[in-house]
């Protein structure tokens, strides 16, 4: 057992009540709606720059590099952004958890130094990670980076790079051994999205949007200094960093979908329908939402309790795939449901404010993006896979 | 009691597939998609061509079970065109294709249609109808407009049978076609060095969908016996199909979704068209709470006979 969190650390939750208040902007979702890429990216940074001001922007990261907040104080945060409906940091969102993990667990001190501030004026990432044939198996990766004195000569192709036309670098995993193993030649890098044969392709979704590209290298050079980890030891980096990255972005969401997520869902129930039916008023629509309301504070608990083992070293090897396949499969199960609540008027207005969280209300928008959370970032099958063996100490398929 | 389809009816829906695949397949959606008018300038003769429009489901069991066969082929290349709403017009009205509509807030995928429609509840209130101008793209809207009714009578006790049940027929076709795409995904995508269809927890997914497409098919026939035979049930058999129907849609495109991965959900592949046009014929005119809702309300009063009391119903 671990210990659990400190008493909510109520001085600060009124601090940041009252920072809500008056920080919050109003009427986002409304001026967010069907705004131009450069409208959206300019209010992320904005939002960001608000948040940072106010030391609430990477509260995970360490106080020397401006966070230090305690897991307890997180949560409070993450609480009372959700309640208050404040915009998500959607774009900042690799850079201030990803990039910033792996900086810090595996960077240089010129890394950390050329970066962390850099993340914190704004600077956004993408992760390079997916390609065209390596999606579940990422580890046959073929994009090949091949060492020329002081640089690395990278050529491949990247998929489903989310936010890739808005970022300055990019989280990039490519092949530098051919000959070894398939785990063990591939090295991690910072890659420069501004440098020469770097081209950047949106691909269109059934949604109508272009949440994630396409990113070719053609012979790109990264100096030899943009390697993070060991030459050839990229897969390990990537595993330690972004397996346990994932307990601390779990909390944010999970929190969101307490305090932001369930209360749409309620709404939406409270709202007459076309024939002046309240949905709630029926008995198996309040099941249901007992039901949620019950899942959501089983995974609330989960998601603190993985962030405390985080703090304290005692992460399991698959706590997170845990997390992830819970939240994933429940925020699905909520969408689906918050889109049936919807009827038909849910499925002929298909838009979604800019910035909004992935319940943003607009339920049938937000059953389908609920899919990035089955499918990307390693499949539930992975995940299962993942728990089965390690956790489970079952025999490897 | 038979419920499988006459070999015609299975070779003329053979027929009508092969036809529209020369006419362009998967390709008819995504031209119909950025140029709605020439949906019926292309779909009409094809079809006509093949005496679609002749066919009288109301008139015998043989053109019946064509129809249906037709619809199933259409549904098999989503070409998002009104064929099942056209086939099954009304008898007694003078109108080119009869919808079904809720009490409240009628809507129908006819939008961008020149023909004439009419409309019927599941209470038999029978009504013209306009169709507004579809004010969002196909893409969005996937072509369903909000409807205008004159009321006409309660007389269409008769026409809303197959108005409920036809348009199952075609959710039929497009989970026929979900499937054989996600089983020929699975069977090319190579991970971990083998097809992703190797793993037994893909093969479990698409057992899962396959048997809920099955069972769809065989509830489908069995209503379809039902009407031909004239069976007091027909009406609640057609509920039961259509609650059959979404319910196998969820699980199918769920699980047609998730083996495909994220590229399932970008218009290079087929599935992304088919799942966001099965949209209308899933939701309209109601979806499955109110679907189950109206079933159980009939079956509490009237009793389900269901396939295996011999076509004894109430």
């Amino acid at each position: 057992m671990t210990s659990p969190p400190p008493p909510d650390p109520e001085p600060f939750r009124a601090e940041v009540r009252e920072w809500c208040r008056t920080h919050v902007p109003t009427g986002w979702r409304d001026a967010q709606t069907g705004v131009s890429d450069e409208e959206f990216v300019s209010f992320q940074k904005q939002w960001f720059g608000e948040l940072r001001e106010a030391g609430y922007a990477v509260p995970h990261w360490p106080l020397a590099w401006g966070g230090g907040l305690s897991v307890g104080e997180q949560i409070v945060l993450y609480q009372e952004l959700a309640a208050h409906d404040a915009p998500r940091l959607v774009l900042a969102f690799v850079a201030i958890h990803h990039a910033a993990s792996t900086l810090l667990a595996a960077g240089t001190d010129e890394q950390r130094a050329r970066h962390l501030p850099a993340i914190l004026d704004g600077e956004i990432w993408v992760q390079g990670f997916s390609e065209p044939d390596a999606g579940s198996d990422l580890a046959s990766l073929r994009t090949a980076a091949r060492r020329e004195g002081d640089a690395y000569v990278v050529n491949g192709q990247k998929l489903w790079a989310s936010g890739a036309k808005y970022a300055g670098w990019c989280l990039l995993l490519a092949r530098t051994d051919p000959g070894a193993p398939k785990r063990h030649g591939i090295s991690y890098f910072l890659l420069d999205m501004r440098s020469q044969g770097v081209e950047v392709r949106p691909i269109r979704q059934a949604t109508g949007e272009s949440h994630f590209s396409e990113i070719f290298l053609n012979d790109v050079e990264i100096p030899a200094t943009h390697l993070i980890g060991p030459e050839n030891g990229g897969w390990q980096v990537a595993q330690a960093t972004l397996s346990a990255e994932r307990g601390m972005t779990m909390l944010e969401l999970a929190e969101r979908l307490g305090h932001a997520g369930f209360t749409w869902l309620l709404d939406a129930c409270r709202r007459p329908n076309a024939e002046g039916l309240r949905p709630i008023d029926d008995s198996l629509v309040l099941d249901r939402l007992a039901g949620f309301e019950t899942e959501i504070a089983g995974l609330r608990a989960m998601c603190r309790s993985l962030a405390v083992r985080h703090e304290t070293g005692h992460v399991g090897p698959a706590d997170a795939s845990v997390v992830k396949l819970y939240y994933s499969e429940l925020l699905q199960r909520m969408t689906n449901f918050g889109a049936d609540v919807a009827g038909l008027a849910g499925s002929t207005r298909i838009i979604k404010p800019m910035s909004s969280g992935w319940e943003s209300g607009a339920w049938v928008l937000d059953f389908i993006g609920s899919w990035e959370w089955t499918i990307p970032g390693g499949t539930s099958e992975i995940q299962r896979t993942i728990i089965a063996e390690r956790a489970l100490q079952m025999p490897r398929a | 009691m038979n419920i499988d389809l006459s070999p015609e009816a299975l070779e003329y829906g053979g027929l009508v597939k092969r036809a529209l695949e020369s006419a362009g397949g998967d390709g008819l959606l995504r031209t119909f998609e950025s140029e709605p008018e020439r949906r019926d300038g292309v779909i009409s003769p094809v079809l006509g061509e093949l005496g679609a429009w002749d066919l009288d489901p109301r008139g015998s069991g043989d053109e019946l079970e064509a129809a249906a066969a037709l619809c199933r082929a259409v549904g098999y290349w989503a070409v998002a065109y009104p064929v099942a709403e056209r086939l099954c017009r009304s008898a007694t009205l003078e109108s080119d294709g009869l919808v079904v509509v809720a009490d409240v807030a009628p809507a129908a995928a006819i939008g961008g249609s020149d023909l004439r429609w009419a409309a019927v509840t599941l209470d038999g209130r029978r009504s013209l109808v306009t169709a507004c101008p579809l004010v969002e793209s196909p893409r969005t809207s996937a072509f369903v407009a909000r409807l205008m009714l004159e009321p006409l009578d309660d007389d269409g006790a008769d026409d809303v049978v197959l108005g409920v049940l036809l348009p199952c027929w075609t959710l039929l076709g497009m989970l026929d076609r979900a499937l054989d795409l996600v089983r020929a995904y699975v069977l090319e995508r190579q991970q971990f060095g083998q097809p992703l269809a190797a793993f037994q927890g893909v093969q479990f997914q698409l057992t899962d969908a396959e048997v809920e497409r099955a069972g769809l098919e065989e509830l489908a026939k069995y209503a379809l016996w039902s009407v031909e035979s004239a069976q007091p049930a027909s009406l609640r058999d057609a509920l039961a199909v259509r609650v059959a129907a979404i319910e196998a849609a969820d699980t199918v495109f769920r699980v047609a979704h998730q083996l495909h991965g994220a590229i399932g959900f970008c218009d290079e592949t087929t599935l992304s068209w088919i799942s966001r046009y099965s949209g209308p014929l899933r939701r309209l005119p109601f979806g499955l709470s109110e679907t189950l809702h109206q079933l159980s309300n009939r079956t509490r009063r009237d009793g389900l006979p269901g396939v295996f009391s011999g076509g004894q119903g109430q």
